[in-house]
């Protein structure tokens, strides 16, 4: 065992440039799979962390039925569920704030106030302050807000803020600033549980208790418990949002481990390689070994020894690189995160799992990749020894291989025609399976083609190039192979970046087809919104140069325990000033078939969860009892895209949930109307309505869009991070082709090449490897990109396949482009070659 | 005297049908303790293929051979493979070092695949017989072709085998130290008593053995002892006709 080891140590430092070559593939795998999963976590971690703060470590809370205040002593009957881990009661409200006569129309107009008990919130929440302090018992006249707000509302510690209340105003005087972000309508002042009741005249009531499950606690089980334990007045609510969100970070996981495994698979390939070309190097040593009585079983040790070094050596590099890629990529990435997205960003963070998958796919990949060179290795006969060397022996293992992934590839056109998002996955991966094994049979047709335009720019060596690739397919497969397999992820990567991009504008294009929007500032919770009552849609229709005027109402359901919004439109009037992104199977027709009775149409996330189809009956809990609705359609709109949705009537929402208020206003500008003038009589209506905020369609677009373009920059860093390890192995595996030639090039030194004739027929090689590579990879990758889209789409993330034009383009340019880059150290090497020492080259 | 190899009728066809090549044709053969046996005849007249089988490498068409006491016919791959490693030394035209071992580490492969556990200095102890004591720690890049070869003859006896099988083993060199070579050789029959079977084309060399084979068309045409001098194996061939 030691001699082996020893043996395999000596082989792996003799060859140093090889040996560093084939390491480094492992090390950019590893440090992708190891520094991506440090850097996902912790994005995952500040996203819930910091984005939904507005829930904290809130698992559950408790409101009344019918949003009325409530007694303390619930808390009590509450801990009494053994689920429930920690309780705390809080008081709710919403403030409007002084508007002064010169403040712009869409200037702050209400706050949340929210009063927390200090003995209890703790357990639940965090409160992670920038400046000051945090509340403590008895500070009845003292508050605590984000900092973000403090500074739109000019407001510093030791300052006063000043509330109308009751009986006048209130004064609290702000102790603390907090370093969380504040989301748009969720503006929010911490005050004492006491200081809230007395500015909401609640006396000892409370209006919300807000708890945590014990860790591994059932959800459904928990709700259910609760519900008994607290009876029919009181309904248990959680952040439907937050379990949606991750979904899609989940997605995003898996979509950017994907990478770290094709990089290990790439350096796979680039491993087996190497030790293909080393076995057949040392054939005569081998056979030796042999003839002295070395057993197969010790020779194929050795081969793996090495490899297993060479994984130990290159995880460990990988892990190191990782760390280090994980650790810059949160330094650059904080500010922008910061500036962009309004959240804080830690460092990054292992897992034991990391670590474990890390070293266990670096080590193990690397091995198994030895696997068949060390068995080839093992089958050497000790006759060997007696031949002269021969250089690298040519193998044409064709035949049933070629078969197995024709097949496959056969296989795989079902899994993309399929329409079932894991049966794309599937091909897509088994896809990539079956280029590599069609790989070698392809190579030589492929290269006698594409070499043919090659040709007439290196007219002689072009040649050479060609039937050097032609001679050892199985070598040029595993390049080209390498090579599809980097710029594949590439390609997907873009592709599913370029659908992100152009679902979302197609979103909000959709979405927003209306001129004006009326919002009341607290939309996103959804919770103690201010409604309009009909005089105010009335009000908007008579404004001169206005159309079509449609609204949005609003009112909660339970369906199967699950809590869902229902959203009420004007099904005569919704189409003229709004649209839904449509499921496949669902048309406009679905919101005509709203107004004919109990219809309802639900959006992508809350279908796919609860696996709907149209036509279905849905027992929905209203606040008249159990109704029966049927489904008309499955679509999106993109305020809701994210939350749980039903749509109905706003004919039945007045029956069935009692709802008539207006939460939303939609309204078209018509045809000959003057923007600005119809602007400004639109703010005239709306002084009146002080909760409600007038946007212009266009500019809250133009402001959406911007915000995302910033956020897509993230992603354009992560490709180009993503790329670079690809690109290198490109070079690496152009870099041992060139290698492994050593002594033919000598030979064809030595029988009269020229340097440059040398230099321009590696480069020509090059070329033709990474053309006929970035062919593969850039269909593979269309592939895979258009797998990922589906996959997400299977999760409630819906988005259109966009065919990424531009990120085709610069992947193939790009991969051409490095080709020759990669082919130009070893060009220059191998023409420098001293001919005698290549000759003898071992 | 004890015979190390003991061979009788050994045939080894290649092919089959119109491409059948006999190249060893009912061999029989016989080579006692200590002896230096050269085998000399015209190429494709059998004399490696001999060498291959005599060592177990390959496996004959029919015949038998037995190594030490062994018969090579009896033994499984395992059995096969130690009895190469502790009896048969083998020495090769292309001397077949490791690079990346240096010459110590060389020559002390087959006792360290052996896991024996003072291969190092056992393997010095032949170095410095051969001649390489200040040598030791060069790696094979560093020695010259005779050099080398003496660190693959002293690889060969570092295991104490029966039987030294070589293979050209001055093929490769020039005249000066392929006599080295031969008389480095003729040493590890006399003085160190074992056995050896050499292949060679060149009569100079051939001299330095006890006895000379001569083969044609995969048999053995004539078999006589040498008394030492420079002419006897070329008067040897040119009785046989093969000069």
């Amino acid at each position: 065992m030691k001699l082996t080891i020893d043996l395999a140590w000596r082989y792996l430092r003799g060859r140093g440039a090889r040996s560093m070559l084939t390491t480094l593939a492992v090390v950019l795998g590893v440090m992708l799979t190891f520094g991506l999963n440090g850097i996902l976590p912790a994005m995952v971690d500040a996203f819930t962390r910091n984005l939904l703060s507005s829930a904290g470590k809130v698992d559950l809370t408790v409101t009344s039925t019918f949003n009325q205040p409530f007694k303390a002593e619930v808390v009590d009957r509450l801990l009494t569920v053994p689920q429930i881990d920690s309780a705390s009661p809080g008081a709710q409200g919403t403030v409007p704030l002084p508007r002064d006569a010169d403040a712009p129309a869409d200037a702050l107009a209400q706050l949340i106030v929210v009063g927390v008990d200090t003995g209890t919130i703790g357990e639940l929440r965090d409160f992670p302050l920038a400046q000051g302090r945090m509340l403590v018992a008895g500070d009845n006249a003292a508050a605590v807000l984000n900092s973000d707000l403090a500074q739109q509302l000019a407001l510093g510690v030791g300052d006063n803020l000043v509330l109308p209340a009751a009986g006048g105003t209130v004064r609290f005087r702000v102790v603390g600033l907090l370093s969380s972000a504040t989301l748009p309508g969720s503006e929010q002042v911490f005050v004492t549980l006491p200081a809230a009741q007395q500015l909401f005249g609640l006396g000892a009531r409370i209006t919300q208790i807000e708890a945590t499950l014990v860790p591994g606690a059932d959800r459904s089980a928990t709700e259910r418990a609760v519900a008994s334990a607290l009876g029919p007045d009181y309904q248990v609510g959680g952040l439907s949002t937050e379990s949606s969100l991750l979904a899609t970070l989940e997605v995003a996981n898996f979509a950017f481990n994907m990478f770290g495994i094709f990089a290990l698979a790439t350096a796979g390939f680039i491993i087996a390689n190497s030790f293909r070309t080393v076995v057949a190097e040392r054939r005569r040593d081998i056979g030796m070994l042999r003839a002295i009585g070395t057993s197969r079983r010790t020779v194929m040790g050795m081969f793996l020894a090495e490899s297993l070094l060479q994984g130990i050596i290159g995880t460990a590099l990988g892990i190191l690189a990782g760390w280090g890629m994980a650790a810059s990529f949160f330094t650059a990435m904080a500010p922008i995160y910061t500036s962009v997205m309004h959240f804080t960003v830690g460092g990054p963070k292992f897992t034991t799992t990391t670590w474990v998958t890390s070293i266990l796919l670096g080590v193990g990949v690397t091995v198994v990749a030895a696997i068949l060179p060390a068995r080839a290795a093992g089958r050497v006969t000790p006759m060997e020894a007696m031949r002269p060397q021969l250089g690298e022996v040519y193998e044409r293992q064709v035949g049933i291989r070629a078969w197995i992934g024709a097949g496959l590839l056969v296989f795989s056109l079902f899994g993309l025609v399929s329409g079932s998002s894991s049966l794309v996955g599937l091909g897509a991966v088994v896809f990539l399976i079956g280029i590599a094994l069609v790989a070698p049979a392809v190579v030589n047709p492929i290269a006698a083609f594409a070499s043919r335009p090659l040709e007439t720019f290196f007219a002689r060596e072009g040649a050479i190039a060609r039937s050097n690739l032609q001679r050892n397919p199985g070598r040029s497969a595993v390049t080209v192979t390498a090579v599809m397999l980097g710029l594949a992820s590439i390609v997907a990567m873009i592709t599913m970046v370029t659908s992100i991009f152009a679902g979302f504008t197609s979103y909000l294009n959709k979405s927003l087809s209306a001129d004006y929007l009326l919002i009341p500032q607290s939309i996103i919770l959804a919770q103690g919104n201010v409604a309009a009552g009909p005089q105010l849609a009335e009000r908007v229709r008579d404004v001169p140069g206005i159309g079509a005027v449609s609204s949005l109402r609003l009112a909660k359901a339970r369906v199967d325990d699950g809590e869902v919004q229902v959203i009420g439109i004007d099904p005569a009037n919704y189409l003229k000033v709004a649209a839904f992104d449509w499921n496949a199977g669902s048309s406009d027709a679905a919101v005509t078939q709203l107004a004919s009775g109990r219809w309802v149409i639900a959006n992508g996330i809350y279908a796919s969860q609860h696996n709907l189809a149209i036509g279905q009956a849905l027992q929905i809990d209203t606040p008249n009892g159990v109704r029966i609705y049927h489904l008309a359609g499955i679509g999106n709109d993109y305020l809701n895209a994210k939350l749980a949705t039903l749509y109905t009537s706003q004919e039945n929402l007045a029956r069935d949930f009692n709802v008539t208020a207006d939460l939303l206003l939609m309204a078209n500008r018509t045809a000959n109307a003057d923007p600005a003038e119809t602007l400004t009589r639109m703010q005239k209506v709306l002084a009146d309505y002080p909760a409600f905020r007038l946007y212009e369609s266009q500019s809250w677009l133009d402001e959406q869009m911007a915000t995302f373009s910033q956020t897509i920059v993230i992603f354009d860093v992560l490709v180009a991070a993503l790329a670079l390890p690809s690109l290198l192995a490109l070079v690496n595996t152009l870099a041992i082709s060139v290698l492994a030639r050593t002594r033919e090039i000598g030979m064809l030194r030595a029988v009269g090449a020229t340097r440059r004739q040398i230099r321009r027929m590696v480069m020509a090689e090059s070329l033709l490897l990474s053309v006929i590579g970035t062919a593969f990879g850039a269909v593979a990758g269309l592939w895979l990109g258009y797998a990922l889209v589906v996959a997400m789409g299977a999760v409630g993330w819906q988005m259109p396949y966009a065919f990424p034009w531009t990120g085709l383009l610069a992947t193939v340019v790009v991969g051409i482009v490095f080709g020759v880059l990669a082919a130009i150290g070893p060009a220059r090497s191998a023409a420098k070659l001293d001919v005698v020492a290549a000759l003898h080259q071992e | 005297m004890t015979a190390i190899v003991e061979v009788s009728g050994l045939t080894k066809i290649y092919g089959s049908g119109a491409a059948q090549v006999t190249a060893l044709d009912a061999v029989d053969l016989s080579v006692a303790e200590g002896e230096f046996v050269t085998v000399m005849g015209p190429s494709g007249c059998g004399k490696s293929t001999l060498l291959n089988l005599l060592g177990g490498l390959d496996t004959p068409t029919a015949g038998e051979i037995s190594i030490d006491g062994h018969a090579l016919a009896e033994l499984p791959d395992d059995q096969l493979t130690e009895l190469r490693r502790r009896r048969i030394g083998f020495v090769f035209q292309f001397f077949n070092l490791i690079p990346v071992l240096n010459a110590t580490e060389n020559a002390s492969l087959p006792l360290r695949l052996d896991g024996v556990k003072d291969a190092d200095a056992r393997a010095g102890l032949w170095l410095e017989r051969v001649g390489l004591a200040d040598r030791m720690l060069n790696r094979p890049d560093q020695l010259s072709g005779g050099q080398q070869q003496r660190v693959a003859i002293a690889r060969a006896l570092s295991t104490e085998p029966a039987l030294v099988l070589a293979d050209e083993p001055t093929g490769n060199l020039d005249s000066k130290s392929a006599a080295e070579i031969g008389e480095l050789l003729r040493q590890v029959s006399t003085k160190w008593g074992r056995s050896v079977l050499m292949v060679t084309h060149d009569l100079r060399i051939a001299s330095f053995a006890q006895r000379l084979v001569l083969m044609r068309d995969g048999r053995i045409i004539d078999d006589l002892a040498l008394d030492g001098s420079r002419e006897a194996p070329r008067t040897a061939l040119e009785r046989s006709g093969l000069l």
